[in-house]
């Protein structure tokens, strides 16, 4: 059993999680759900106040990471790639991610991202995220 | 530099320059080359993008925020009459950890553009490294034709 407040302890600790301001909902040995809360640092397309890309893009990546290693004690699990398929524009609101640990073996992990606003049918992005676990 | 007005990239310079609030402002970017063969900009140190307490080691969500952003002004200086433009898909390797605090250096540019979709690369360094790449970038982007751009409506302060 993973200690949800413990790994949003974690999370409050590194930076870049801080600035993308998002808080772990669940937490297990292949998942992890995350809510992200909407602030104007998060905006790509100043005119519609649309998420920029990237920060979708880094959000799924954490999530990824706490799915892989929800106890990381220090920096979070290290990224080789990624790839990231764009569905539909990040409006103004909480965006809520899903990741989902496919493979995990003794060197490298695959983790697929989803990512949703209010309707959980509607996916904003979906990514695939690679870890190096040694 | 052929192919593009002086006065568009410096338009295009202007208005990235003072983009009022979101991601690209906070990122503090710096355009240092703009033609139509490529873009390059300097994202300064900034120790919230870390990933580490001692704030040395730069998260790879950033790096792929940065890529995104770059290839979008990449896709405006190659481009003529684009309006609006969505990422479709983006793939990043992270080539090596990102630890330093120098200045991280983009280059990107528009491989190839049709009426509908463009197509981006791009590559990461620390400034005073670049036979050192951090990561590279591949998107792909849907374009929206159209007279007026992005930059033309926040001149104006009107969203439509």
């Amino acid at each position: 059993m993973i200690n949800l407040q413990a790994v949003n302890a974690n999370v409050s600790r590194v930076p870049f999680f801080r600035f993308l301001n998002f808080e772990v909902q669940s937490v297990d040995s292949c998942h992890a759900e995350t809510e992200m809360t909407f602030v104007e640092r998060h905006i790509g397309n100043p005119v519609m106040d649309y998420y920029h890309g990237g920060i979708i893009a880094s959000f799924m990546e954490a999530t990824a990471a706490i799915a892989v290693h929800p106890d990381f004690a220090d920096v979070p699990a290290k990224p080789i790639n990624l790839t990231v398929d764009y569905l539909r524009p990040g409006v103004k609101g909480s965006l809520y991610a899903r990741a989902n640990v496919t493979r995990k073996g003794k060197r490298m992990a695959s983790v697929s991202v989803t990512t949703w606003q209010t309707d959980r049918e509607k996916t904003v992005a979906e990514g695939l995220y690679h870890f190096l676990l040694v | 530099m052929s192919g593009i007005a002086q006065k568009k990239i410096e338009q295009i310079a202007q208005m990235w320059n003072e983009r009022g609030n979101g991601l690209i402002t906070h990122m503090a970017l710096e355009i240092e080359e703009v033609s139509t063969q490529g873009v390059q900009v300097r994202m300064p140190f900034n120790p919230e993008f870390c990933v580490d307490r001692e704030q040395t080691l730069l998260h790879g969500g950033i790096l792929t925020a940065l890529l995104d952003s770059v290839f979008g002004l990449a896709n405006f200086v190659a481009i003529e009459g684009v309006s609006t433009m969505a990422t479709l898909d983006l793939r990043v390797d992270y080539l090596r950890p990102a630890r330093s605090r120098a200045d991280v250096i983009v280059r990107a540019h528009c491989f190839r553009k049709t009426r509908h979709i463009a197509f981006d690369s791009g590559s990461i360094w620390f400034d005073g490294h670049e036979n050192a790449e951090i990561a590279r970038g591949v998107a792909s982007f849907a374009l929206t034709r159209g007279d007026s751009s992005l930059f033309d409506a926040l001149e104006k302060g009107d969203p439509s």
